[in-house]
Protein backbone atom coordinates (compact mmCIF):
# COMPACT_ATOMS: atom_id res chain seq x y z
CA UNK A 1 0.00 0.00 0.00
CA UNK A 2 2.76 2.43 1.02
CA UNK A 3 4.79 1.46 -2.01
CA UNK A 4 1.76 2.10 -4.16
CA UNK A 5 1.21 5.51 -2.59
CA UNK A 6 4.84 6.45 -3.16
CA UNK A 7 4.52 5.33 -6.78
CA UNK A 8 1.30 7.34 -7.04
CA UNK A 9 3.05 10.40 -5.58
CA UNK A 10 5.98 10.07 -7.98
CA UNK A 11 3.57 9.69 -10.85
CA UNK A 12 1.74 12.79 -9.65
CA UNK A 13 4.95 14.81 -9.65
CA UNK A 14 6.12 13.38 -12.95
CA UNK A 15 9.24 11.86 -11.37
CA UNK A 16 8.76 8.36 -12.76
CA UNK A 17 10.33 7.02 -15.95
CA UNK A 18 7.54 6.93 -18.53
CA UNK A 19 8.97 4.04 -20.60
CA UNK A 20 6.51 2.70 -23.15
CA UNK A 21 3.71 4.90 -21.83
CA UNK A 22 5.52 8.13 -22.73
CA UNK A 23 3.49 10.94 -24.21
CA UNK A 24 4.39 11.26 -27.89
CA UNK A 25 4.42 14.68 -29.58
CA UNK A 26 3.63 14.99 -33.27
CA UNK A 27 7.11 16.35 -34.10
CA UNK A 28 9.06 13.69 -32.17
CA UNK A 29 11.76 11.76 -33.99
CA UNK A 30 12.59 8.29 -32.71
CA UNK A 31 15.87 6.49 -33.03
CA UNK A 32 14.81 2.86 -32.81
CA UNK A 33 16.88 -0.30 -32.73
CA UNK A 34 17.13 -3.64 -31.03
CA UNK A 35 19.69 -3.47 -28.17
CA UNK A 36 23.36 -3.80 -29.20
CA UNK A 37 22.72 -2.72 -32.77
CA UNK A 38 24.59 0.55 -32.87
CA UNK A 39 22.01 2.66 -31.09
CA UNK A 40 24.55 4.53 -28.92
CA UNK A 41 26.81 5.18 -31.88
CA UNK A 42 23.90 6.53 -33.94
CA UNK A 43 22.86 8.58 -30.92
CA UNK A 44 26.29 10.23 -30.92
CA UNK A 45 26.17 10.74 -34.69
CA UNK A 46 22.81 12.48 -34.52
CA UNK A 47 23.70 14.49 -31.42
CA UNK A 48 26.89 15.72 -33.11
CA UNK A 49 24.91 16.56 -36.22
CA UNK A 50 22.11 18.43 -34.45
CA UNK A 51 23.86 19.88 -31.39
CA UNK A 52 27.57 20.27 -32.28
CA UNK A 53 27.81 23.27 -29.93
CA UNK A 54 26.87 21.07 -26.94
CA UNK A 55 29.91 18.79 -27.38
CA UNK A 56 27.98 15.54 -26.93
CA UNK A 57 29.60 12.98 -24.66
CA UNK A 58 28.53 10.35 -22.11
CA UNK A 59 27.67 13.03 -19.54
CA UNK A 60 25.03 14.77 -21.63
CA UNK A 61 23.87 12.24 -24.24
CA UNK A 62 20.91 11.23 -22.03
CA UNK A 63 19.72 14.85 -22.16
CA UNK A 64 20.36 15.39 -25.86
CA UNK A 65 18.86 12.15 -27.12
CA UNK A 66 16.91 10.90 -24.11
CA UNK A 67 15.77 7.37 -23.32
CA UNK A 68 12.20 7.32 -21.90
CA UNK A 69 13.32 4.45 -19.69
CA UNK A 70 16.08 6.54 -18.16
CA UNK A 71 14.70 10.07 -17.86
CA UNK A 72 11.78 11.34 -15.80
CA UNK A 73 8.46 12.17 -17.39
CA UNK A 74 8.76 15.76 -16.25
CA UNK A 75 12.17 16.35 -17.83
CA UNK A 76 11.16 14.53 -20.99
CA UNK A 77 8.16 16.81 -21.45
CA UNK A 78 10.24 19.96 -20.96
CA UNK A 79 12.93 19.20 -23.54
CA UNK A 80 13.34 21.52 -26.53
CA UNK A 81 11.33 20.49 -29.57
CA UNK A 82 11.59 18.64 -31.79
CA UNK A 83 12.80 15.90 -29.46
CA UNK A 84 15.09 13.13 -30.65
CA UNK A 85 14.27 10.07 -28.58
CA UNK A 86 16.14 6.80 -28.22
CA UNK A 87 14.09 3.60 -28.13
CA UNK A 88 14.53 -0.19 -28.18
CA UNK A 89 10.78 -0.75 -28.39
CA UNK A 90 9.02 -3.01 -30.86
CA UNK A 91 6.53 -1.35 -33.21
CA UNK A 92 4.61 1.54 -31.69
CA UNK A 93 2.07 3.11 -34.06
CA UNK A 94 2.30 6.44 -32.24
CA UNK A 95 5.90 7.17 -33.23
CA UNK A 96 5.53 9.87 -35.92
CA UNK A 97 9.01 9.58 -37.46
CA UNK A 98 11.39 6.66 -37.04
CA UNK A 99 15.03 6.04 -37.86
CA UNK A 100 15.30 2.26 -37.65
CA UNK A 101 18.83 0.98 -37.20
CA UNK A 102 19.23 -2.73 -37.95
CA UNK A 103 22.30 -4.89 -37.39
CA UNK A 104 23.14 -8.43 -38.45
CA UNK A 105 21.78 -10.63 -35.62
CA UNK A 106 24.91 -12.79 -35.76
CA UNK A 107 26.87 -9.74 -34.61
CA UNK A 108 24.15 -8.56 -32.26
CA UNK A 109 24.36 -11.81 -30.30
CA UNK A 110 28.12 -11.40 -29.85
CA UNK A 111 27.76 -7.82 -28.70
CA UNK A 112 24.99 -8.75 -26.28
CA UNK A 113 27.13 -11.60 -24.96
CA UNK A 114 30.05 -9.33 -24.08
CA UNK A 115 27.74 -6.66 -22.70
CA UNK A 116 26.04 -9.21 -20.43
CA UNK A 117 29.47 -10.20 -19.10
CA UNK A 118 30.24 -6.53 -18.51
CA UNK A 119 27.04 -6.00 -16.58
CA UNK A 120 27.50 -9.25 -14.64
CA UNK A 121 24.37 -10.91 -16.07
CA UNK A 122 26.53 -13.92 -16.99
CA UNK A 123 30.00 -15.05 -15.84
CA UNK A 124 33.14 -14.63 -17.95
CA UNK A 125 33.19 -18.26 -19.00
CA UNK A 126 29.52 -18.64 -19.93
CA UNK A 127 29.33 -20.79 -23.10
CA UNK A 128 28.63 -18.62 -26.13
CA UNK A 129 26.64 -21.38 -27.83
CA UNK A 130 24.28 -21.60 -24.89
CA UNK A 131 23.94 -17.84 -24.87
CA UNK A 132 23.07 -17.83 -28.57
CA UNK A 133 20.25 -20.31 -27.94
CA UNK A 134 18.87 -18.04 -25.26
CA UNK A 135 19.15 -15.12 -27.65
CA UNK A 136 17.15 -16.97 -30.29
CA UNK A 137 14.47 -17.96 -27.78
CA UNK A 138 14.21 -14.44 -26.40
CA UNK A 139 15.33 -15.47 -22.91
CA UNK A 140 17.34 -12.33 -22.20
CA UNK A 141 16.88 -9.91 -19.38
CA UNK A 142 15.25 -7.17 -21.41
CA UNK A 143 11.62 -6.71 -22.46
CA UNK A 144 12.08 -5.99 -26.17
CA UNK A 145 11.24 -9.38 -27.68
CA UNK A 146 13.60 -11.43 -29.83
CA UNK A 147 15.70 -9.84 -32.53
CA UNK A 148 13.36 -11.32 -35.15
CA UNK A 149 10.19 -10.17 -33.43
CA UNK A 150 11.43 -6.67 -32.76
CA UNK A 151 12.88 -6.18 -36.23
CA UNK A 152 9.88 -7.72 -38.04
CA UNK A 153 7.38 -5.43 -36.33
CA UNK A 154 9.17 -2.40 -37.79
CA UNK A 155 10.27 -3.90 -41.09
CA UNK A 156 6.94 -5.38 -42.16
CA UNK A 157 4.85 -2.37 -41.16
CA UNK A 158 6.86 0.24 -43.05
CA UNK A 159 4.85 -0.06 -46.29
CA UNK A 160 5.80 2.80 -48.55
CA UNK A 161 5.72 5.13 -45.60
CA UNK A 162 7.82 8.27 -45.58
CA UNK A 163 7.78 8.07 -41.80
CA UNK A 164 10.42 5.36 -41.46
CA UNK A 165 14.06 5.38 -42.54
CA UNK A 166 15.86 2.05 -42.49
CA UNK A 167 19.60 2.25 -41.83
CA UNK A 168 21.84 -0.75 -41.36
CA UNK A 169 24.75 -0.75 -38.94
CA UNK A 170 26.87 -2.30 -41.67
CA UNK A 171 26.17 0.53 -44.11
CA UNK A 172 26.94 3.07 -41.40
CA UNK A 173 30.32 1.35 -41.04
CA UNK A 174 31.18 1.04 -44.71
CA UNK A 175 29.73 4.28 -46.06
CA UNK A 176 29.17 6.54 -43.09
CA UNK A 177 29.05 9.85 -44.95
CA UNK A 178 26.23 8.90 -47.31
CA UNK A 179 24.23 7.22 -44.54
CA UNK A 180 24.55 10.20 -42.22
CA UNK A 181 23.47 12.39 -45.14
CA UNK A 182 20.35 10.22 -45.55
CA UNK A 183 19.61 10.63 -41.84
CA UNK A 184 20.14 14.40 -42.00
CA UNK A 185 17.81 14.70 -44.95
CA UNK A 186 15.20 12.51 -43.25
CA UNK A 187 15.12 14.57 -40.08
CA UNK A 188 15.36 17.83 -41.98
CA UNK A 189 18.61 19.15 -40.53
CA UNK A 190 20.48 21.56 -42.80
CA UNK A 191 23.86 20.08 -43.45
CA UNK A 192 27.11 20.19 -45.35
CA UNK A 193 29.82 17.63 -46.03
CA UNK A 194 32.01 19.32 -43.40
CA UNK A 195 29.30 19.04 -40.79
CA UNK A 196 28.77 15.38 -41.61
CA UNK A 197 32.50 14.66 -41.51
CA UNK A 198 32.69 16.42 -38.15
CA UNK A 199 29.82 14.33 -36.71
CA UNK A 200 31.44 11.10 -37.92
CA UNK A 201 34.80 12.05 -36.48
CA UNK A 202 33.33 13.09 -33.13
CA UNK A 203 31.52 9.74 -32.97
CA UNK A 204 34.40 7.52 -34.06
CA UNK A 205 35.05 4.35 -32.08
CA UNK A 206 38.42 5.72 -30.95
CA UNK A 207 36.96 8.94 -29.65
CA UNK A 208 34.05 7.13 -27.96
CA UNK A 209 36.53 4.73 -26.31
CA UNK A 210 38.47 7.70 -25.00
CA UNK A 211 35.33 9.35 -23.65
CA UNK A 212 34.26 6.06 -22.08
CA UNK A 213 37.56 5.82 -20.21
CA UNK A 214 36.98 9.21 -18.66
CA UNK A 215 33.22 9.09 -18.21
CA UNK A 216 32.17 5.43 -18.20
CA UNK A 217 31.68 5.49 -14.45
CA UNK A 218 29.24 8.41 -14.81
CA UNK A 219 26.96 7.19 -17.60
CA UNK A 220 23.73 5.44 -16.54
CA UNK A 221 24.19 2.51 -18.93
CA UNK A 222 27.70 1.66 -17.70
CA UNK A 223 27.83 3.11 -14.18
CA UNK A 224 27.19 -0.09 -12.28
CA UNK A 225 28.91 -2.44 -14.70
CA UNK A 226 32.41 -3.93 -14.67
CA UNK A 227 34.95 -1.23 -15.42
CA UNK A 228 37.51 -3.77 -16.67
CA UNK A 229 35.32 -4.47 -19.70
CA UNK A 230 34.67 -1.80 -22.34
CA UNK A 231 31.22 -0.70 -23.54
CA UNK A 232 32.62 0.43 -26.88
CA UNK A 233 34.03 -2.92 -27.96
CA UNK A 234 35.13 -3.94 -31.47
CA UNK A 235 32.74 -1.51 -33.25
CA UNK A 236 33.03 -3.62 -36.38
CA UNK A 237 30.80 -5.65 -38.65
CA UNK A 238 31.27 -9.35 -39.34
CA UNK A 239 32.93 -10.46 -36.09
CA UNK A 240 30.59 -13.45 -36.09
CA UNK A 241 32.47 -14.98 -39.01
CA UNK A 242 35.41 -15.80 -36.77
CA UNK A 243 33.87 -15.83 -33.30
CA UNK A 244 30.42 -17.39 -33.49
CA UNK A 245 30.17 -21.22 -33.35
CA UNK A 246 28.75 -22.72 -36.52
CA UNK A 247 25.87 -24.29 -34.62
CA UNK A 248 24.86 -20.85 -33.40
CA UNK A 249 25.05 -19.39 -36.89
CA UNK A 250 22.81 -22.20 -38.10
CA UNK A 251 20.39 -21.69 -35.23
CA UNK A 252 20.04 -17.97 -35.92
CA UNK A 253 19.73 -18.41 -39.67
CA UNK A 254 17.12 -21.13 -39.43
CA UNK A 255 15.03 -18.97 -37.13
CA UNK A 256 15.25 -15.67 -38.99
CA UNK A 257 16.77 -16.48 -42.39
CA UNK A 258 13.84 -15.08 -44.38
CA UNK A 259 13.93 -11.73 -42.67
CA UNK A 260 17.76 -11.61 -42.74
CA UNK A 261 17.81 -12.16 -46.48
CA UNK A 262 15.25 -9.40 -47.03
CA UNK A 263 17.51 -7.08 -45.08
CA UNK A 264 20.41 -8.01 -47.33
CA UNK A 265 22.33 -10.30 -44.97
CA UNK A 266 23.78 -13.23 -46.84
CA UNK A 267 23.22 -16.55 -45.14
CA UNK A 268 26.29 -18.63 -44.37
CA UNK A 269 24.83 -22.07 -43.81
CA UNK A 270 24.11 -23.68 -47.17
CA UNK A 271 20.88 -25.37 -48.20
CA UNK A 272 18.74 -23.60 -45.71
CA UNK A 273 15.55 -25.50 -45.12
CA UNK A 274 13.72 -22.87 -43.14
CA UNK A 275 14.91 -19.80 -44.97
CA UNK A 276 11.37 -18.91 -45.93
CA UNK A 277 10.17 -18.34 -42.40
CA UNK A 278 11.79 -16.85 -39.38
CA UNK A 279 9.93 -18.83 -36.78
CA UNK A 280 10.51 -22.52 -36.25
CA UNK B 1 -3.96 31.37 -10.54
CA UNK B 2 -6.42 31.10 -13.44
CA UNK B 3 -9.44 28.86 -13.13
CA UNK B 4 -8.11 26.74 -15.96
CA UNK B 5 -4.87 26.08 -14.08
CA UNK B 6 -6.84 25.28 -10.92
CA UNK B 7 -9.04 22.85 -12.79
CA UNK B 8 -5.89 21.26 -14.17
CA UNK B 9 -4.42 20.76 -10.71
CA UNK B 10 -7.69 19.32 -9.36
CA UNK B 11 -7.81 16.89 -12.27
CA UNK B 12 -4.20 15.92 -11.60
CA UNK B 13 -4.89 15.43 -7.88
CA UNK B 14 -7.94 13.27 -8.53
CA UNK B 15 -5.91 11.16 -10.96
CA UNK B 16 -3.15 10.75 -8.35
CA UNK B 17 -5.64 9.73 -5.68
CA UNK B 18 -7.38 7.28 -8.02
CA UNK B 19 -4.01 5.74 -8.80
CA UNK B 20 -3.24 5.38 -5.09
CA UNK B 21 -6.49 3.47 -4.63
CA UNK B 22 -6.16 1.39 -7.80
CA UNK B 23 -9.25 2.94 -9.37
CA UNK B 24 -7.50 4.00 -12.56
CA UNK B 25 -7.48 1.92 -15.73
CA UNK B 26 -3.99 0.43 -16.12
CA UNK B 27 -3.72 0.87 -19.90
CA UNK B 28 -0.19 0.24 -21.16
CA UNK B 29 1.17 -0.21 -17.64
CA UNK B 30 -0.95 -3.31 -16.98
CA UNK B 31 1.05 -5.89 -15.04
CA UNK B 32 0.90 -9.07 -17.10
CA UNK B 33 0.73 -12.44 -15.33
CA UNK B 34 2.33 -15.57 -16.80
CA UNK B 35 -1.02 -17.33 -17.26
CA UNK B 36 -2.81 -14.39 -18.90
CA UNK B 37 -4.61 -14.94 -22.18
CA UNK B 38 -5.08 -12.05 -24.57
CA UNK B 39 -7.93 -11.71 -27.02
CA UNK B 40 -6.47 -9.37 -29.62
CA UNK B 41 -7.78 -7.82 -32.79
CA UNK B 42 -7.80 -4.64 -34.80
CA UNK B 43 -10.93 -2.65 -33.84
CA UNK B 44 -14.22 -3.62 -35.51
CA UNK B 45 -13.07 -7.15 -36.25
CA UNK B 46 -15.49 -9.08 -34.07
CA UNK B 47 -13.65 -8.51 -30.80
CA UNK B 48 -16.79 -7.75 -28.79
CA UNK B 49 -18.67 -10.75 -30.14
CA UNK B 50 -15.71 -13.04 -29.39
CA UNK B 51 -15.50 -11.45 -25.97
CA UNK B 52 -19.10 -12.48 -25.31
CA UNK B 53 -18.41 -15.98 -26.65
CA UNK B 54 -15.37 -16.42 -24.42
CA UNK B 55 -17.08 -14.87 -21.39
CA UNK B 56 -19.99 -17.28 -21.77
CA UNK B 57 -17.59 -20.17 -22.18
CA UNK B 58 -15.38 -19.19 -19.26
CA UNK B 59 -18.26 -18.37 -16.87
CA UNK B 60 -21.09 -20.76 -17.83
CA UNK B 61 -23.07 -19.92 -14.67
CA UNK B 62 -23.41 -16.25 -15.53
CA UNK B 63 -24.68 -15.14 -18.95
CA UNK B 64 -22.56 -12.23 -20.19
CA UNK B 65 -24.22 -8.83 -20.60
CA UNK B 66 -22.97 -5.37 -21.57
CA UNK B 67 -22.93 -4.52 -17.87
CA UNK B 68 -20.70 -7.45 -16.86
CA UNK B 69 -18.44 -7.93 -19.90
CA UNK B 70 -15.80 -5.45 -18.70
CA UNK B 71 -15.38 -7.56 -15.63
CA UNK B 72 -15.54 -10.98 -17.29
CA UNK B 73 -13.13 -10.26 -20.16
CA UNK B 74 -11.44 -7.09 -18.91
CA UNK B 75 -10.12 -4.29 -21.07
CA UNK B 76 -6.96 -2.49 -19.83
CA UNK B 77 -8.46 0.80 -21.01
CA UNK B 78 -11.91 0.21 -19.51
CA UNK B 79 -11.49 -1.92 -16.39
CA UNK B 80 -9.92 -0.59 -13.17
CA UNK B 81 -6.62 -1.86 -11.84
CA UNK B 82 -8.33 -3.02 -8.68
CA UNK B 83 -10.75 -5.20 -10.64
CA UNK B 84 -7.82 -6.57 -12.64
CA UNK B 85 -6.06 -7.57 -9.43
CA UNK B 86 -9.13 -9.33 -8.03
CA UNK B 87 -10.04 -11.31 -11.10
CA UNK B 88 -10.12 -15.13 -11.13
CA UNK B 89 -7.19 -16.59 -13.03
CA UNK B 90 -6.35 -17.26 -15.73
CA UNK B 91 -7.61 -13.92 -16.95
CA UNK B 92 -8.77 -13.46 -20.54
CA UNK B 93 -7.95 -9.88 -21.49
CA UNK B 94 -9.24 -7.85 -24.41
CA UNK B 95 -6.73 -5.84 -26.46
CA UNK B 96 -6.44 -3.97 -29.74
CA UNK B 97 -2.69 -3.46 -29.40
CA UNK B 98 -0.09 -4.30 -31.99
CA UNK B 99 2.43 -7.08 -31.19
CA UNK B 100 3.54 -7.19 -27.57
CA UNK B 101 6.15 -9.82 -26.64
CA UNK B 102 4.93 -9.87 -23.04
CA UNK B 103 1.55 -11.41 -23.90
CA UNK B 104 1.96 -15.07 -22.85
CA UNK B 105 -0.88 -16.51 -24.97
CA UNK B 106 -2.77 -14.79 -27.76
CA UNK B 107 -6.02 -15.41 -29.64
CA UNK B 108 -5.88 -13.09 -32.63
CA UNK B 109 -9.08 -12.35 -34.54
CA UNK B 110 -8.63 -11.09 -38.07
CA UNK B 111 -11.38 -9.79 -40.36
CA UNK B 112 -11.50 -8.85 -44.03
CA UNK B 113 -10.35 -5.19 -44.09
CA UNK B 114 -12.98 -4.40 -46.72
CA UNK B 115 -15.63 -5.18 -44.09
CA UNK B 116 -13.63 -3.62 -41.26
CA UNK B 117 -13.50 -0.24 -42.97
CA UNK B 118 -17.26 -0.19 -43.55
CA UNK B 119 -17.92 -1.24 -39.96
CA UNK B 120 -15.57 1.39 -38.55
CA UNK B 121 -17.06 4.08 -40.78
CA UNK B 122 -20.55 3.44 -39.40
CA UNK B 123 -19.22 3.13 -35.86
CA UNK B 124 -17.52 6.53 -36.12
CA UNK B 125 -20.80 8.02 -37.32
CA UNK B 126 -22.55 6.42 -34.35
CA UNK B 127 -20.12 7.81 -31.78
CA UNK B 128 -20.11 11.19 -33.56
CA UNK B 129 -16.42 11.05 -34.42
CA UNK B 130 -17.25 11.95 -38.02
CA UNK B 131 -20.18 13.82 -39.58
CA UNK B 132 -23.11 11.72 -40.63
CA UNK B 133 -22.60 12.61 -44.29
CA UNK B 134 -18.80 12.42 -44.25
CA UNK B 135 -17.70 10.73 -47.49
CA UNK B 136 -16.65 7.07 -47.21
CA UNK B 137 -13.79 7.74 -49.63
CA UNK B 138 -12.23 10.21 -47.21
CA UNK B 139 -12.54 7.66 -44.43
CA UNK B 140 -10.79 5.01 -46.55
CA UNK B 141 -7.86 7.39 -47.01
CA UNK B 142 -7.49 7.80 -43.27
CA UNK B 143 -8.04 4.07 -42.73
CA UNK B 144 -5.13 3.24 -45.05
CA UNK B 145 -2.88 5.66 -43.17
CA UNK B 146 -3.84 4.22 -39.80
CA UNK B 147 -5.38 7.52 -38.71
CA UNK B 148 -8.78 6.19 -37.66
CA UNK B 149 -7.64 4.64 -34.36
CA UNK B 150 -4.53 4.53 -32.15
CA UNK B 151 -3.62 0.92 -33.01
CA UNK B 152 -1.84 1.34 -36.33
CA UNK B 153 -3.39 0.64 -39.71
CA UNK B 154 -5.17 -2.66 -40.32
CA UNK B 155 -2.15 -3.89 -42.27
CA UNK B 156 0.30 -2.85 -39.57
CA UNK B 157 -1.68 -4.36 -36.71
CA UNK B 158 -2.14 -7.69 -38.54
CA UNK B 159 1.46 -7.77 -39.79
CA UNK B 160 3.02 -7.23 -36.36
CA UNK B 161 1.21 -10.32 -35.11
CA UNK B 162 1.40 -12.64 -38.10
CA UNK B 163 5.08 -12.08 -38.86
CA UNK B 164 6.12 -12.63 -35.26
CA UNK B 165 3.75 -15.31 -34.01
CA UNK B 166 2.33 -17.44 -36.81
CA UNK B 167 3.31 -21.02 -36.21
CA UNK B 168 3.85 -20.55 -32.49
CA UNK B 169 1.99 -22.82 -30.07
CA UNK B 170 1.17 -19.77 -27.96
CA UNK B 171 -0.75 -18.14 -30.80
CA UNK B 172 -4.16 -18.95 -32.24
CA UNK B 173 -5.34 -17.05 -35.28
CA UNK B 174 -9.05 -17.03 -36.07
CA UNK B 175 -10.86 -15.40 -38.94
CA UNK B 176 -14.06 -13.55 -38.16
CA UNK B 177 -15.54 -15.03 -41.34
CA UNK B 178 -14.92 -18.58 -40.10
CA UNK B 179 -16.42 -17.72 -36.74
CA UNK B 180 -19.57 -16.56 -38.54
CA UNK B 181 -19.68 -19.58 -40.83
CA UNK B 182 -19.27 -22.23 -38.14
CA UNK B 183 -19.14 -20.79 -34.66
CA UNK B 184 -19.05 -24.09 -32.69
CA UNK B 185 -16.18 -25.43 -34.80
CA UNK B 186 -14.06 -22.30 -34.29
CA UNK B 187 -14.94 -22.14 -30.61
CA UNK B 188 -13.80 -25.74 -30.23
CA UNK B 189 -10.37 -24.53 -31.44
CA UNK B 190 -10.36 -21.98 -28.66
CA UNK B 191 -11.35 -24.60 -26.09
CA UNK B 192 -8.48 -26.83 -27.14
CA UNK B 193 -6.01 -23.93 -27.35
CA UNK B 194 -6.87 -22.81 -23.82
CA UNK B 195 -7.41 -26.34 -22.55
CA UNK B 196 -10.73 -25.32 -21.06
CA UNK B 197 -12.84 -28.06 -19.48
CA UNK B 198 -15.82 -27.15 -21.70
CA UNK B 199 -18.16 -29.85 -23.00
CA UNK B 200 -19.85 -29.63 -26.43
CA UNK B 201 -23.16 -28.56 -24.85
CA UNK B 202 -21.39 -25.68 -23.13
CA UNK B 203 -20.08 -24.53 -26.49
CA UNK B 204 -23.63 -24.60 -27.86
CA UNK B 205 -24.81 -22.61 -24.85
CA UNK B 206 -22.05 -20.01 -25.28
CA UNK B 207 -22.97 -19.60 -28.96
CA UNK B 208 -26.64 -19.10 -28.11
CA UNK B 209 -25.91 -16.64 -25.36
CA UNK B 210 -23.73 -14.57 -27.72
CA UNK B 211 -26.00 -14.53 -30.77
CA UNK B 212 -26.36 -11.25 -32.65
CA UNK B 213 -30.07 -11.22 -31.78
CA UNK B 214 -29.42 -11.58 -28.06
CA UNK B 215 -26.62 -8.99 -28.15
CA UNK B 216 -28.91 -6.54 -29.99
CA UNK B 217 -31.69 -7.13 -27.45
CA UNK B 218 -29.28 -6.62 -24.53
CA UNK B 219 -27.89 -3.51 -26.18
CA UNK B 220 -31.38 -1.97 -26.31
CA UNK B 221 -32.04 -2.78 -22.66
CA UNK B 222 -28.64 -1.60 -21.48
CA UNK B 223 -28.15 1.53 -23.57
CA UNK B 224 -26.42 3.29 -20.73
CA UNK B 225 -23.98 0.52 -20.00
CA UNK B 226 -21.12 0.95 -22.39
CA UNK B 227 -21.18 3.60 -25.05
CA UNK B 228 -22.03 6.85 -23.33
CA UNK B 229 -22.88 9.77 -25.55
CA UNK B 230 -23.17 7.75 -28.73
CA UNK B 231 -26.20 7.85 -30.98
CA UNK B 232 -29.01 5.67 -29.69
CA UNK B 233 -30.62 5.51 -33.12
CA UNK B 234 -27.71 3.47 -34.50
CA UNK B 235 -26.85 0.15 -32.91
CA UNK B 236 -23.39 -1.10 -32.00
CA UNK B 237 -24.26 -4.61 -33.14
CA UNK B 238 -24.77 -3.83 -36.81
CA UNK B 239 -24.84 -6.29 -39.70
CA UNK B 240 -22.92 -9.03 -37.83
CA UNK B 241 -22.13 -10.69 -41.13
CA UNK B 242 -19.35 -10.99 -43.65
CA UNK B 243 -18.98 -9.79 -47.21
CA UNK B 244 -21.12 -6.66 -46.80
CA UNK B 245 -18.38 -4.72 -48.59
CA UNK B 246 -19.53 -6.20 -51.90
CA UNK B 247 -22.52 -3.87 -51.88
CA UNK B 248 -21.38 -1.15 -49.45
CA UNK B 249 -17.89 -0.41 -50.71
CA UNK B 250 -17.43 1.12 -54.21
CA UNK B 251 -15.02 -0.79 -56.45
CA UNK B 252 -12.47 2.03 -56.58
CA UNK B 253 -12.22 1.93 -52.78
CA UNK B 254 -11.91 -1.85 -52.79
CA UNK B 255 -9.03 -1.42 -55.23
CA UNK B 256 -7.21 0.96 -52.89
CA UNK B 257 -7.35 -1.49 -49.99
CA UNK B 258 -6.25 -4.38 -52.17
CA UNK B 259 -3.38 -2.40 -53.63
CA UNK B 260 -2.09 -1.61 -50.14
CA UNK B 261 -2.55 -4.98 -48.47
CA UNK B 262 -3.07 -7.48 -51.29
CA UNK B 263 -0.35 -9.96 -50.31
CA UNK B 264 -1.45 -10.01 -46.67
CA UNK B 265 -5.13 -10.40 -47.60
CA UNK B 266 -4.32 -13.17 -50.05
CA UNK B 267 -2.26 -14.92 -47.40
CA UNK B 268 -5.28 -14.81 -45.08
CA UNK B 269 -7.51 -16.35 -47.75
CA UNK B 270 -9.45 -13.24 -48.71
CA UNK B 271 -10.11 -13.43 -52.43
CA UNK B 272 -9.16 -10.20 -54.15
CA UNK B 273 -11.73 -8.59 -56.43
CA UNK B 274 -9.60 -6.06 -58.28
CA UNK B 275 -6.27 -7.87 -58.68
CA UNK B 276 -5.66 -11.05 -60.66
CA UNK B 277 -3.63 -13.65 -58.70
CA UNK B 278 -0.59 -13.08 -60.93
CA UNK B 279 -0.40 -9.45 -59.82
CA UNK B 280 -0.78 -9.90 -56.07
CA UNK B 281 2.88 -10.15 -55.28
CA UNK B 282 4.58 -12.24 -52.65
CA UNK B 283 3.29 -12.25 -49.11
CA UNK B 284 6.76 -11.78 -47.67
CA UNK B 285 7.50 -8.10 -48.34
CA UNK B 286 4.43 -6.34 -47.06
CA UNK B 287 3.72 -3.23 -49.04
CA UNK B 288 6.24 -1.48 -51.23
CA UNK B 289 9.81 -1.35 -50.06
CA UNK B 290 11.22 2.04 -49.25
CA UNK B 291 14.65 3.08 -50.44
CA UNK B 292 16.87 0.05 -50.09
CA UNK B 293 19.28 0.35 -47.19
CA UNK B 294 22.32 -0.21 -49.33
Amino acid sequence: MIRRLIAGGKQFLGLHYPGRSLKVFSDDIFLVSYPKSGNTWTRFLIANLVYPEKHPDFTNINELIPDPEGITKRRLERLPRPRYIKSHQYFDPRYPKVIHVVRDPRDVVLSEYYFDIKRRAIPDDFPLEKFASRFVRGELNHPYGTWGENTATWFYTRGNSQRLLLVTYEALQSEGASQVARIAEFIGVPTSSERIAFAIEQSSADRMRELEKKQGHLWSSTRQTRQDKPFVRSAKAGGWKTELPEASIAEIESEWGGLMRELGYELAVANMVHAGSHRG
Amino acid sequence: MGSKAKAGIVKHLVAGLKRGLGLHTPGKSLVILPDDIFLVSFPKSGNTWTRFLLANLRFPDKPATWATIDWMIPDPTGTTKRDFDRMPRPRIIKSHECFDPRYPRVIYIVRDPRDVVVSQYHYHRKIRKIEDDSPLEKFVTRFLLGDTCPHGSWGQNVATWLYTCEGSSRFLRLRYEDLIADTPRELAKVVSFLQLPAKPEQIVQAVERSSADRMRKLEKEQQHGLYKGSRADMSFVRAAGSGGWRKDLPTDQVARLEAAWGPLMHHLGYELATLPPSEIGEYAPLGTAITAPR
